[in-house]
């Protein structure tokens, strides 16, 4: 058995890689061929999992999400900036804050709760714009890594959406009523703001079918 | 319905019984249906197969043989050995007038 196709093999899940990697020493496979018939399973495995949908919108949400999170965490930096100078009130900033927090959290939690084993590609495409803007960033007045802020919570979101996958629909409610009545009190509505909101209401109808689909079974 | 391989990986494992695993049901498809079987292929019709319920698999036994690495046993479940009779029926009735099932020359077209 070749060290390679046992390297190779930890892009498997545990019972896979035992299997597998036993089938190879059993048929005598060495070298590449064995590193060839490893690989060929994770192709096929991960191609496996794209035939599905979620693994597209998860990825759709990371790249979207992170895009549009960007434009926030710079956002409020830029308020946070103004008011420590005293040119914004706490109010204000305050909502920004807990906004650009939601929202990242929701969409971080419907990525990783929608495609847990795709959260590699998921963090791939939502760390494009992240590295675009980074390196792009010219206002010399901040830290270039101010567009990050929203990464954080949106990480966080992605750890507990793989784990829990759901919420329960009383959260699911209140969270999404909570981000909505904060950009109602916030004003000014952006595109790009109701985009965001999106997740917070899909964990809403997710939450409500997975109890029905509870109660058709007790019932 | 099912695909063509997944017939004749459950048909295979069905026919090895207690000791169908990857290993087994690779080298039993090479010798019997005379055509090559890949480990990824195997491994990945065996995962969409018990997903669908047609077939349920656990770790078995380890061997010196296999570098004290353990097998994926698989068994075939009453809904599987109920979608692979309901396979090989259709392709029973499907070939019925074919010249290969019933031996007699092929029409000119």
């Amino acid at each position: 058995m070749s060290s390679l196709a046992e390297m190779a093999a930890i892009f498997l899940a545990s019972k896979d890689r035992d299997a597998v990697l036993g089938d190879l020493a059993e048929a005598g496979a060495s070298g590449w061929s064995a590193l060839g018939s490893v690989l060929g399973l994770v192709v096929r495995q991960q191609m496996e999992l794209w035939r599905a949908w979620q693994p597209w919108v998860a990825s759709s949400v990371a790249f979207a999400g992170s895009l549009l999170s960007l434009g926030v965490s710079f956002g409020l930096s830029v308020d946070s900036r103004h008011l420590l100078r005293g040119e914004r009130g706490y109010g204000r900033v305050l909502c920004e804050a807990l906004l650009m927090l939601s929202w990242a959290w929701t969409s971080g939690f419907v990525a990783g709760s929608l495609s847990a084993k795709t959260r590699c590609v998921s963090g791939v495409l939502c760390a494009i714009p992240c590295l675009f803007c980074v390196l792009r960033f010219q206002d010399t007045s901040l830290s270039r890594l101010c567009v990050l802020l929203f990464l954080l919570p949106g990480v966080v979101g992605a750890v507990q959406g793989g784990r829990r996958k759901r919420l329960y629909f009383a959260t699911a409610v209140m969270l999404a009523t909570f981000i909505t009545a904060l950009m109602l009190l916030r004003g000014d509505m952006y595109a790009r703001d109701w985009f965001l909101l999106l997740p917070a209401w899909w964990l809403v109808a997710t939450a409500k079918r997975s109890e029905l689909s509870k109660e058709k079974v007790a019932a | 319905m099912l695909g063509e391989f997944e017939y004749v990986l459950m048909t295979v494992a069905a026919g090895l019984g207690e000791s169908a695993y990857g290993a087994a049901i690779r080298e039993e498809i090479e010798k019997v249906a005379r055509r090559s079987c890949s480990i990824g292929a195997l491994y990945t019709t065996i995962e969409r197969l018990e997903k669908k319920g047609l077939l349920k698999t656990w770790m078995g036994e380890a061997t010196a043989q296999r570098g004290g690495r353990a097998k994926r046993m698989v068994r075939v479940t009453p809904k599987g050995v109920h979608a692979a009779k309901e396979f090989y029926e259709a392709m029973m009735r499907v070939s019925r007038n074919a010249s290969w099932a019933t031996g007699k020359p092929e029409r000119a077209s």
